[in-house]
């Protein structure tokens, strides 16, 4: 009897001893990644999320209630860039992150602006703090969290939106005017919403600022011929072709524009340039693009100290230069999910939304502050004002910044044949 | 010489008209498969308390089987194969949408009435199609979405690509889940028991061999718009209901995966019995959601499989399962 | 003036597109929605070819398009063959199939933009001062002569008259010792093997992309309907409609309806004359 019961006591101890010294390795907190895998614009994120995650935690982790945990990462396809595949898939991607892998910050997606505005309401139910970093160029997210802040308060967006990115080609293009004396644009943009709501906002930009802008062509997804408007933009004497385009046929305009020896110098939006490997694909016929980045940081250039320390250690990781414009948002958001844990000292959502609000670090692109009320990255021509968004020319097959002009390190070429 | 015989099981033949109440045995062998559907079905929300997230996809799945249930009524007892599902659920989602966001009405008015709208909206936009036949009525029925998906992105109507968003939500958790199962189960034995009314032998009448119908009197285009009214009331239903769980409507309503999905899950059920629709369903949609893990090439999975269906076992799982359940087979002495 | 030149270079490529799955549905009335499928794969595999083995470009086309033919085949004799004559079933088991390829094709690697097959000539022309590319004159070129030969080879060959055999009357056919089956594979055989020829001229003007399966598949599908199921002269002539209904309308109404005009004219066609222009007249076999 004696026996017995002391060694239901010894067993009993041990149990406690040993479930003791479990707790003592803290749970990990985890970072849901709703991309669509399949896509640029998805592994762009995927890739800045892991190299962030794996350099945060090789310096010990995240200093959160007088202990150090690490991040983990869960990445789930949500397909939703695929033109075929319903938003619910997205929404059901976000919702196995949340109830299943019990992702207590999600970074990253819903890629694109339909299933991004669908899930601020899923955020809201079930309360947790996202940071999207790619696709999403619509200025309606923002807009949607300074107008019902009570409702959308997790939600934050640190890449740069259409509205931005508009005024910046507008410095640009005044900058284009006064030196070369420009006057002559034409337009041609994708039949999709951020697309189309680039190109109006650029028409007006421009017709404002005295130039002439020849027309706006608007190409359903899918158009695999573009002469009609190479030729009329020619017959119009265009200087400037404008595009905004994230279609795969992109790649056949740009061709096109080369063949045809289009006077036009082309800049704007596309997607299908902002891979290193795309020099190549195109056979070196899409020199003299100047192409929008979006956020600095996706090109090797030298806005900021750290800008070039990023672009070695991912070009140490993956093998190649950064690309898609994704890459050095998501990498910042995990510093600035860093950022807003350590000084809320908790990872409570409420407390981490005003962590959030309240950071100020130099990051890849710049100062990096969100604005209290939209919960916007706040932009500028400054790196050290704000966040920088880039434009880079296609120059001997590389990508050389060269806007905005505080972080540029090349200037504008002009191609041979056009002048 | 041995040749194989099929002859009902005995206790089929005692459960034929009075008989079948004779004794309990008879009764459960009737009863006991559809009470096994009807109450694991209604268990399920509950059941899958543990898992939060699977009672989500159950959601989902019950949307996917109202479609796959308009798609088997239609393509099974009406002739009709109608590849564009997808235009159904935009159709109810949409409707929804505007009901509530811009006429402010609240949930429970605004599923039954999109769904009655929906219903007339499709039925007048199908009806110029409905005198073709066989593989032409499928792929007009194929373009339909498609073509609504363009229209609504070059006019930049009812939100244009952003979608109409602010729906509101269902309040309650589990009205949510049982609500959509409540419909699926109704709609269910409804059509069983419409397809055996008279209307239904007419629907039939017209699969087989529509002209003796239409020697019969019997004007054929109004059989065939009223069974597509049916079936696309079925299917804005789901569409409604899937506006609301999701609390927004857009453009990707009409995305082809809709149009796919259910008639992958009736092949796979079995078509011509619509239980096998739901069975479908029930088998395909957390498949696909086990499947997420190896993101693109679950697609790969399943269209695989549904090929195999297709080529080898092209009645389907339930049409196997009845036939099992009610007759038996033997080698017989020729 | 370039609305003329861009017209009918358009317009080759819409029947480039078409011919495959315009020959395979006239002669086997099967309708092969797994066509982009095809398409794609063949580009990526010459794409593998020539840059990760290391074949030199000629070779790797033509071992291209032959795998491709020989995808075909096998498609036929191990699926299709056991469900002739029930069309539904047909689409289903054809478009799942040419889903499978094109996801797993993504799920293999083919992502991003970055896969493109060499131009078989750089530079451009200019001509009745319009510029165009050198390979979009190739493509006319080649596109004319594949025309011709397929028109000899049907007309003159005689595995050619016998496809046509079995296209007119297949019981007369088969009576005269023609193998159904047999010909139904070499039909697939040759459809898909031009579905990947097309690929090889038309790919080099963009990329290599999944999307591009998708949408050749709709304009296939378009030229077929409207030129009429089981029609050659058909699908040429209603390739010309298309294309010059889509550049027309960038010129004079705006490049935002393109697109819709080619799933507006299947819709038109299908609800006023479902057998096409050209197509053979079966008032009962398609309507009430």
């Amino acid at each position: 009897m004696r026996r017995s019961v002391v060694s239901v006591f010894l067993s009993l101890c041990l149990i406690v001893g040993f479930t003791l010294t479990v707790n003592a390795a803290e749970k990990p907190i985890v970072i849901g990644a709703p991309l669509s895998t399949a896509f640029l614009y998805g592994w762009d994120a995927e890739r800045g999320i892991k190299l962030a995650v794996e350099e945060i935690n090789a310096a010990g982790g995240v200093a959160v209630g007088g202990k150090k945990r690490l991040f983990s990462v869960e990445v789930i396809d949500t397909r939703d860039l695929e033109p075929q595949v319903p938003v619910s898939e997205a929404l059901l991607g976000v919702e196995k992150l949340i109830l299943e892998k019990k992702a207590d910050f999600l970074i990253g997606g819903p890629v694109r602006s339909e299933a991004a505005l669908a899930a601020m309401d899923l955020l809201n139910k079930y309360k947790k703090v996202s940071i999207v970093t790619t696709g999403v160029l619509t200025p309606a997210y923002t807009k949607k969290v300074e107008d019902n802040y009570a409702k959308y308060k997790y939600c934050f967006r640190n890449t740069s939106h259409v509205g931005v990115m508009i005024g910046e080609f507008a410095v640009l293009f005044d900058d284009l005017k006064k030196s070369q004396g420009f006057n002559q644009a034409y337009i041609m943009v994708q039949d999709v919403a951020h697309a189309r709501g680039g190109g109006e906002a650029m028409k007006k930009t421009l017709t404002e600022r005295g130039w002439t802008v020849g027309d706006m062509k608007v190409y359903p997804t899918g158009t695999t011929d573009y002469s009609v408007g190479l030729t009329d933009a020619a017959k119009k004497n265009s200087q400037v072709l404008f595009l905004w385009m994230d279609m795969p046929e992109s790649a056949i305009l740009l061709k096109q524009w080369s063949d045809m020896k289009s006077k036009a110098l082309p800049m704007g939006f596309v997607n299908a340039a902002e891979q290193p490997g795309f020099w190549k694909a195109s056979g070196g016929r899409t020199e003299y693009l100047l192409v929008n980045l979006v956020n600095a940081g996706n090109s090797p250039s030298k806005t900021t100290p750290w800008t070039m320390k990023f672009c070695d250690a991912y070009k140490k990781k993956w093998g190649l230069e950064p690309e898609g414009y994704g890459t050095s948002s998501s990498y910042m958001a995990v510093y600035q999910l860093k950022a807003a844990i350590e000084k809320a000292n908790s990872v409570d959502s409420d407390a981490v939304v005003k962590g959030l609000e309240d950071i100020d670090i130099m990051g890849v692109y710049g100062r990096m502050r969100f604005d209290k009320k939209s919960h916007e990255i706040i932009p500028s021509l400054d790196p050290k004002e704000g966040a920088v968004t880039s434009i880079i020319q296609w120059q001997a097959g590389k990508r050389v910044q060269v806007f905005p002009p505080k972080a540029a390190d090349g200037k504008i070429l002009y191609p041979p044949w056009a002048k | 010489m041995r040749r194989k015989e099929r002859i009902d099981r005995g206790i089929k033949v005692r459960t034929e008209g009075i008989y079948a109440i004779s004794s309990w045995r008879e009764i459960l062998y009737l009863v006991g498969p559809r009470a096994l559907l009807i109450l694991g079905l209604l268990a399920l929300p509950l059941i899958l308390e543990l898992a939060p997230y699977w009672k989500r996809v159950i959601n989902i799945m019950c949307v996917y089987a109202m479609l796959a249930l308009a798609f088997d009524f239609l393509a099974n007892y009406v002739g009709l194969v109608c590849l564009g599902g997808a235009f159904f659920i935009g159709a109810g989602g949409y409707f929804t949408a505007i009901f509530n966001v811009y006429v402010g009405l609240p949930f429970y008015l605004t599923i039954p009435l999109a769904g009655i709208c929906g219903a007339v909206f499709c039925t007048v936009l199908l009806l110029p199609c409905l005198p073709l036949r066989g593989v032409y009525f499928a792929i007009v029925t194929l373009m339909y979405p498609l073509l609504a998906t363009r229209v609504v992105e070059a006019f930049d109507i009812l939100g244009g690509t952003n979608g109409i968003t602010g729906v509101d939500a269902f309040p309650n958790a589990y009205l949510e889940s049982y609500a959509i199962i409540f419909l699926v189960l109704f709609f269910l034995f409804a059509m069983r028991r419409f397809v055996n009314q008279d209307i239904g032998l007419v629907l039939r009448g017209v699969k087989d061999n529509d002209q003796s119908v239409r020697a019969s009197g019997i004007n054929v285009t109004y059989m065939k718009a009223l069974a597509v009214f049916v079936a696309a009331f079925v299917g804005c239903l789901g569409g409604a209901y899937l506006a609301h769980l999701y609390m927004w409507a857009g453009l990707s309503l009409f995305a082809l995966d809709f149009s796919i999905i259910p008639i992958a899950a009736v092949v796979i059920g079995g078509g011509g019995t619509l239980v096998g629709a739901l069975i479908g369903t029930l088998i395909l949609v957390p498949l696909s959601e086990f499947l997420r893990f190896f993101g693109t090439f679950r697609i790969v999975i399943y269209c695989a499989a549904l090929t195999a269906f297709i080529v080898f076992k092209s009645e389907g799982l339930m049409v196997y399962a009845q036939r099992k359940y009610h007759q038996f087979e033997r080698w017989a002495k020729v | 003036m370039e609305v003329l030149v861009y017209g009918i270079i358009n317009s080759v490529i819409l029947s480039l597109y078409a011919l495959g799955f315009t020959l395979v549905y006239s002669i086997s009335r099967l309708p092969n929605f797994a066509h982009g499928a095809l398409y794609v794969t063949c580009g990526y595999l010459v794409f593998v070819l020539t840059n990760s083995i290391g074949l030199p470009y000629p070779a790797a086309a033509v071992v291209g398009i032959a795998a491709t033919a020989l995808i075909g085949a096998v498609i036929y004799r191990f699926i299709l063959i056991r469900i002739r004559g029930m069309e539904i079933s047909e689409i289903i088991a054809t478009y799942a199939v040419g889903l499978a390829i094109l996801e797993g094709l993504r799920w293999g690697g083919l992502r991003g933009m970055t896969f493109v097959l060499p131009t078989f000539y750089p530079g451009s022309v200019t001509l009745f001062d319009v510029s165009i590319d050198i390979q979009r004159l190739i493509i006319v070129a080649i596109g004319i002569m594949t025309f011709a030969g397929l028109y000899l080879f049907t007309h003159f060959s005689r595995i050619g008259l016998a496809l046509r055999g079995i296209a007119q009357d297949e019981r007369a056919a088969m009576m005269l010792g023609i193998d159904s089956d047999m010909t139904a594979v070499v039909s697939l055989a040759i459809g898909s093997g031009l579905a990947g020829f097309a690929a090889i001229l038309v790919l080099p003007l963009g990329n290599i992309v999944v999307e591009a399966g998708y949408t050749v598949l709709i304009f296939a599908i378009a030229v077929c309907i409207i030129g009429g199921l089981g029609s050659w002269s058909g699908a040429i002539i209603s390739s010309f409609i298309i294309g010059f209904a889509q550049i027309l309308t960038e010129k004079f109404l705006s490049s935002h309806f393109t697109m819709l005009v080619a799933v507006l004219a299947i819709i038109v066609t299908l609800l006023l004359k479902p057998s096409g222009l050209f197509g053979k007249q079966k008032e009962l076999e398609e309507r009430v």
